[in-house]
């Protein structure tokens, strides 16, 4: 009898398939979970990024066509060269980024990257990001600084509704604040293998 | 070398208290204030508890869902009975993609399954890429904690590490530059590694997915660019919906450090599409039971709870004086007190589950309420049925019983003994006693300052 059977076989006896998704909802029905103000999206998810936990800064923009600008006025205000790192997105291409050293190679020890989350959520301050041909992961792991856009209308109250329904992307992850560890003598420290300073650009 | 020779030693470590104390204290101060702002804690605990029993009842119709969405989003699933079938499937796919090297990111079943030990056997090269890991692999310990594996470890130990292994070491004594020496240190070697190695903290039944959750962001960095991507997970981490797995990361986040949510909560869903511009090419999910079906069918199944959040040792008064290493065991603290007897056997372990006050406070915190204190003392009542009670604990017992069944024989053998003490002692404190050397070796025993307290009853009656 081979691991599969054998492990399968002493789990045996559940209940039929239909009553356990009856139950397995009934189990979600009014969960316990942070209170949020729906009136103001924004507000709240903006509260939540500037918590020190998270330690993010933002800021908001009118159009799309502003981003690069304000991308560059991050840069100088952090005193970074004018360079970053763009994933092969059609929407980031139209843009202008002249006045911009723009890269899609994202090097091992890349100071800036930008990336496009599909939705923020509020309870949390979370970005959700996913794979797709035109956003690659590693880039957004790799840098120091990582400016992340965000549409303020795709900023949704809890984490359940950044879930997508049916067919997943390879992988989608939720970045809630920059890379830190407490492993020595429990003391915080910022950037410990992924980006150290998170800068949100919210259009809209 | 015993339980209570380790205790006895991590007892006497100046260090290690101040250590241990600095790192749980801080975590259970961030609890309390993340349970205390969260509407209705105590609800939102039944409710995972209630969440992780339904899964535990189902769990062979789960499994089964979850190998089905995972094999159909182009996952490899494979089914490890013990600890060393584990092991030899996760060597045997590093052997066939002809790896050297593998990164690893945290995961405490890959501790309990001897991973490690098994890919240095195998002769590949193991990178740990969380910075406690990394630490304690530079010291060649195991991990101490479940969520801070080198809590044990002060600054200037860390630092004496680093100078020795990092080829570019920190320049100055901070924490900060410390951390910015294992970024240094690690990230090219987690670039270059051929498989990255991870664990899961979630099994998502309906999409197939892998939940992994760090705030260093050393999983992404580890598994991404590798070309294979290898899983080694236990049977008990599925949950049937993302819906469930969110409700499970609001309580595991705030129990183990007092955050809303981990920095980095990632859901993979099978090897790279065909068009992604990233990504592992094949991806193998190892789902290994390794004694929890036992565990499930042996009075054990509320352990298979457990989220592995590291709160019942944070508040545990046992392990904030002698840490994680004294326990013996992959896993300290109340949950590996349970744990370990239930991996590795009773006989040997028998120690663990009498390290205990039963003072209730891990079962408290608990974020999936296991009634860890009644797990403990199972283990106690069949250590007295097995007989691997010490034949002095268990005359001990005998006599005890044998008096308390004997009303009249209890009150005049108290009295006695009262007397003895008294007099042995001179009327103070007694520096040795026959009959209670376990006692007297640490502290003095004070002399009793009063007839029993049935003696005193009776004669308050008659006044």
């Amino acid at each position: 009898m081979n691991a599969r059977e054998a492990i399968l076989g002493r789990l045996r006896g559940g209940a039929d398939p239909a009553t356990l998704d009856v139950e397995a909802t009934r189990l979600l029905d009014r969960p316990e979970r942070p209170v949020v103000d729906v009136a103001d999206l924004v507000g709240g998810f903006l509260a939540q990024l500037a918590q020190a936990r998270l330690g993010a800064t933002f800021e908001r923009i009118g159009a799309m066509a502003d981003l690069p600008g304000a991308a560059q006025r991050y840069l100088a205000a952090q005193g970074l060269a004018s360079a970053l790192y763009l994933p092969p997105d059609p929407n980031l291409a139209a843009l202008d980024w002249s006045g911009l050293a723009i890269s899609h190679d994202c090097a091992p020890d890349q100071p800036a990257a930008l990336a496009i989350a599909r939705v923020g959520v509020a309870e949390t301050g979370s970005l959700v990001l996913e794979t797709a041909p035109q956003a690659p992961m590693l880039p957004n792991f790799l840098c120091l600084h990582h400016i992340v856009l965000l549409r303020a209308e795709a900023i949704v109250p809890h984490l359940e509704d950044a879930v997508l329904s049916g067919s997943q992307p390879r992988a989608h992850y939720w970045i809630t604040g920059v890379s830190g560890t407490t492993d020595i003598e429990g003391q915080y420290v910022r950037g410990a293998h992924g980006p150290r300073f998170l800068h949100v650009v919210l259009v809209g | 070398m015993s339980f209570i020779d380790r205790a006895a030693a991590a007892l006497a470590d100046p260090v290690l208290k101040t250590a241990v104390e600095r790192t749980a204290g801080t975590a259970e101060a961030n609890r309390a204030v993340a349970v205390e702002a969260f509407p209705d804690f105590a609800a939102a605990r039944a409710r995972a508890a209630a969440i992780k029993d339904h899964v535990i009842a189902n769990l062979g119709e789960y499994l089964e869902r979850f190998e089905a969405n995972a094999v159909a989003a182009g996952a490899r699933v494979h089914w490890a009975g013990t600890a060393d079938e584990a092991c030899a499937i996760v060597v045997d796919i590093c052997r066939a993609a002809g790896a050297k090297t593998v990164a690893r990111s945290k995961s405490m079943l890959g501790e309990e399954i001897g991973l490690p030990h098994a890919l240095a056997e195998a002769g590949i090269e193991r990178i740990e890429t969380d910075l406690a890991e990394h630490i304690i692999q530079l010291a060649d310990e195991p991990p101490s904690h479940i969520v801070w594996p080198a809590m044990h470890k002060t600054r200037d130990q860390v630092s004496a590490l680093f100078r020795r292994h990092h080829a570019s070491p920190h320049e100055d004594e901070s924490i900060a530059a410390m951390a910015e020496s294992a970024r240094r240190h690690l990230r090219e070697r987690m670039l270059g590694a051929d498989i990255g190695i991870s664990g899961a903290n979630f099994l998502v039944a309906d999409t197939g997915a892998v939940c992994t959750v760090t705030n260093e962001g050393n999983a992404e960095l580890s598994l991404v660019p590798p070309r294979v991507h290898i899983v080694t997970a236990g049977i008990e981490k599925l949950v049937p919906s993302m819906g469930h797995a969110v409700h499970m990361l609001r309580m595991l986040a705030r129990s183990a450090t007092g955050a809303a949510l981990t920095q980095y909560t990632t859901f993979y869903s099978g090897p790279k599409r065909a068009d992604d511009a990233d990504g592992p090419e094949e991806m193998h999910i190892v789902l290994v039971d390794n004694g929890r079906t036992a565990m499930r069918e042996e009075g054990l199944a509320e352990m298979l709870r457990c989220i592995r959040c590291g709160a019942c040792m944070n508040h545990c008064v046992v392990f904030r004086q002698i840490g994680g290493h004294a326990y013996g065991g992959t896993y300290p603290g109340p949950m590996g007190a349970v744990l370990t007897p239930a991996l590795s056997g009773l006989a040997a372990n028998r120690d663990l589950p009498q390290a205990c006050t039963l003072n209730g406070k891990c079962q408290e915190v608990c974020p999936v309420a296991i009634p860890l204190p009644t797990l403990l003392r199972g283990w106690r009542e069949r250590s007295w049925r097995e007989g691997l009670e010490p034949v002095t604990t268990r005359w001990g017992v005998r006599v005890w019983a044998c008096l308390a069944k004997r009303p009249r024989l209890y009150r005049f053998a108290t009295s006695a003994a009262i007397l003895g003490m008294r007099l042995w002692g001179g009327g103070g404190w007694s520096r040795s006693l026959p009959l209670a050397g376990g006692w007297t070796r640490h502290r003095d025993m004070p002399a009793p300052e009063a007839a029993s307290f049935m003696a005193q009853y009776a004669r308050g009656r008659r006044r």
